[in-house]
């Protein structure tokens, strides 16, 4: 993607000036990746469609409360995306499995639901060239911190879906996400 | 609870960046949030820290009917009227033109209402805007601001305040209904006060009752209705329902 952090932040002072061509600029770079995230967490192609919506929404509304010197526009719009997606998960939890029906692209997800989110975290192990250093996390540390963060999962969740006890789970995601912290630092990472 | 201390701090703000922190105590840390610089700052390292897992989703091409959707709610009733000029003014182009003045003058008395009522506010994150609500302002045959009608987006508590007194014939109830696009047969909502104010909890989420709802009405039954029933009488007092996100 040719478009970098910095068009992305001007083109968001610009939104926040009412700038409609500039909304219309970080929609297009940002929608692909903005929707897999949402999707990642809804597991259905509607609701996430519905969250990114309502994202950009409130993109437009608070471009005015971006502010590039204390995060950088990519993590500014996946915060919103995910806040967003957890909330709509989270409210339409009870209606969900049983009124909802999956369509091909959750079937496709569901499918290997055990092992996507721990794929997805291991590429970007690979990816910020951190995976020697997250080597020693276990496997079942890397699966709670996956579930956690791309299926929007909470302790009790991620302690039902691979059977530990909770308290084992809350250490294992607090293991992950200090380990995490440390192999960014080390390896000086930016978020992208 | 002291949310800042540096070690709870880091805890709550790692849980709440990754998600997990959940229920009551992630509304709870919301309010944090909005309130104390420290807390948004321990939150945005970790955000920082997490958003490099992102880059591994695979990307999903949205469908265009998000983008027409998003010009459609931003900008086709702008584009009608004048130019936006003020965060207000999109909102203001929701409501009919004749009753545009009675109308703003009741979604500030609706912002009035929510400030001074701190427990109604809360849930929108990272911002300190008015949470996501639905908004009804009902004016009489004059075009007078009578019902101000209000519930949080995710609520099940509708707000009601009469603005000025409904002469209420002895045996017979207000009775508020929501009016669908597109002609939908309009469904009871609740009972409202002839004068003063109420809080009446509704069948469903806001959300879901109001969703497709453009059109309040108020009109007087013989007795409150239930679901299924249809208006009998005239409606006395009708208006507009908006979302207020």
């Amino acid at each position: 993607m040719a478009t970098t952090n910095d068009d992305l932040a001007r083109w968001l002072a610009r939104v926040a000036l009412r700038d409609r061509a500039a909304f219309e600029q970080v929609y297009r770079a940002t929608c692909t990746h903005l929707l897999g995230v949402a999707f990642r967490i809804l597991n259905q192609r509607e609701r996430a469609e519905e969250v990114l919506q309502e994202s950009f929404m409130n993109v437009w509304h608070n471009a005015a409360g971006f502010n590039a010197a204390v995060a950088t526009p990519m993590t500014w719009l996946i915060n919103i995306v995910r806040n967003k997606a957890i909330d709509a998960l989270r409210s339409g939890k009870t209606e969900r499995g049983s009124t909802v029906a999956l369509d091909d692209e959750a079937m496709a997800v569901a499918a290997d639901e055990a092992q996507q989110p721990q794929r997805l975290l291991e590429q970007s192990f690979t990816r910020l060239k951190i995976d020697a250093c997250m080597a020693d996390l276990s496997a079942a540390q890397r699966q709670a911190l996956a579930l956690a963060y791309y299926r929007g999962m909470v302790h009790t969740e991620i302690a039902e879906s691979i059977g530990a006890p909770l308290g084992t789970v809350k250490a294992w995601v607090r293991r992950g996400l200090d380990r995490l912290k440390g192999c960014l630092e080390a390896a000086g990472v930016q978020a992208t | 609870m002291n949310y800042l201390q540096p070690e709870r701090l880091d805890r709550l703000a790692r849980e709440y960046a990754l998600g997990t922190l959940h229920g009551g105590a992630r509304r709870r840390f919301e309010r944090v949030l909005r309130q104390s610089a420290a807390a948004g700052l321990a939150v945005g390292v970790w955000q920082e820290r997490l958003a490099t897992l992102a880059g591994s989703v695979p990307a999903m091409q949205p469908s265009e009917a998000v983008w027409r959707g998003l010009e459609q709610r931003l900008f086709a009733p702008a584009a009608a009227a004048k130019p936006a000029s003020s965060a207000w003014a999109w909102l203001g182009a929701l409501l009919s033109g004749r009753t545009l003045g009675g109308a703003l003058a009741g979604v500030f008395l609706c912002v009035l209402l929510l400030r001074s009522q701190p427990g109604l506010i809360g849930a929108e994150p990272q911002t300190d805007g008015l949470p996501a609500s639905y908004v009804g302002l009902l004016t009489d045959a004059a075009g007078k601001p009578t019902v101000l009608a209000s519930s949080r987006r995710q609520g099940n508590v509708l707000t009601v305040k009469m603005l000025q007194p409904v002469a209420v014939p002895a045996g017979q109830v207000a009775q508020l209904w929501a009016l669908p696009k597109d002609g939908g047969a309009p469904f009871p909502v609740a009972v409202v006060p002839a004068q003063g104010s109420a809080r009446v909890a509704l069948a469903a989420t806001s959300e879901k009752l109001f969703f497709n709802v453009p059109r309040l009405a108020v009109s007087l039954e013989a007795r409150p209705a239930v679901a299924g029933d249809k208006p009998t009488g005239e409606f006395v007092l009708t208006g507009n329902c908006v979302k207020l996100w």
